[in-house]
């Protein structure tokens, strides 16, 4: 039986995000909306720029934790699109951050995205969050 | 990326229902009809009259596993378990394990994302983890190896 999970670097994601839209209270929590309007993402087989119009629907739980909520559309430099979504789980008081993306393409190079899970791990940076993600082999 | 072992799940499937082809592919619905999970950290059975799994095979060749299980600890508290989940590998391979034959794990992708949900405090951990699962589906049962994030 398979032992340890191995996992290789798939990218990182770095994200620029304008005024957060605090929704307020709703049934789960309360509710923030990080709009992404740009960025990059860079590793090995990939790379290129966040487009504009996603973002990340983040809920605030009374426990101080938060579980994220993300949409974005990456452009690679040879001109692909890729959706990309994650959920994730954000406990600042444990130094916690991690997600777990998921990709669609309808571009043959870059299909190989389709058919991996992966994991995020995430920081927020002055200049915005950043997320190392690997690709769970 | 660090991980540990949280635990490895012995899963009984019963017959699957199938739906058959819908817009995104041909879907398949399997009842989990118990098992048992063993880790450092909790260990216990599965319940079988909340566990499902619902597949919905891609018309890329990709299986989509959408889990949910019940589990129950030997000390009494219930998990809420969800994993979405991806299987797929070479054509010969994925037809032994539907004819039900023991393949090498390691000749397909099998991967899972298991999220867990629990009001009881001993088991809170579980709320706030992200965690990853490497399958090996046997002819008896999947066997989940479920490891934490860290």
């Amino acid at each position: 039986m398979s032992g340890a999970i191995e996992s290789r670097p798939l990218m990182v994601v770095r994200l620029t995000t304008s005024a957060i839209q605090e929704i307020g209270s709703t049934s789960q929590g309360r509710l923030l909306v990080f709009p992404v309007i740009g960025g990059t993402f860079d590793g090995e087989r990939l790379r290129g720029q966040v487009r504009a119009g996603g973002g990340d629907w983040v809920t605030v739980h009374g426990n101080g934790t938060f579980t994220l909520d993300l949409r974005v559309t990456l452009e690679t430099d040879d001109g692909s699109l890729i959706h990309m979504t994650f959920t994730g789980i954000r406990d600042d008081a444990n130094q916690y951050f991690r997600t777990v993306p998921r990709f669609e393409t309808a571009a043959p190079k870059y299909a190989f995205l389709n058919r991996l899970l992966a994991v995020g791990i995430g920081e927020i940076r002055p200049d915005g969050p950043v997320h190392v993600i690997e690709e769970i082999l | 990326m660090n991980t540990r072992l949280l635990m490895t799940m012995y899963v009984t499937v019963g017959p699957p229902l199938n739906i058959g082809t819908v817009p995104h592919g041909t879907r398949r619905t399997a009842p989990l009809t118990g098992g048992t999970f063993e880790g450092p950290r909790l260990r216990g059975t599965i319940l079988p009259d909340s566990s499902a799994d619902w597949q919905l095979l891609r018309s890329d060749g990709v299986l989509e596993m959408d889990l949910r299980f019940t589990l129950r600890t030997d000390d009494g508290a219930l998990i809420s378990m969800s994993a979405f989940g991806l299987r797929h590998g070479p054509p010969e391979v994925i037809a032994a394990i539907g004819r039900g034959e023991a393949v090498d794990p390691s000749t397909y992708y099998f991967r899972t994302m298991p999220r867990f949900e629990t009001a009881h405090p001993s088991y809170s951990f579980l709320n706030h983890l992200i965690a990853v699962a490497s399958g090996d589906r046997r002819p008896e049962g999947p066997i989940y190896t479920i490891h934490e994030v860290l």
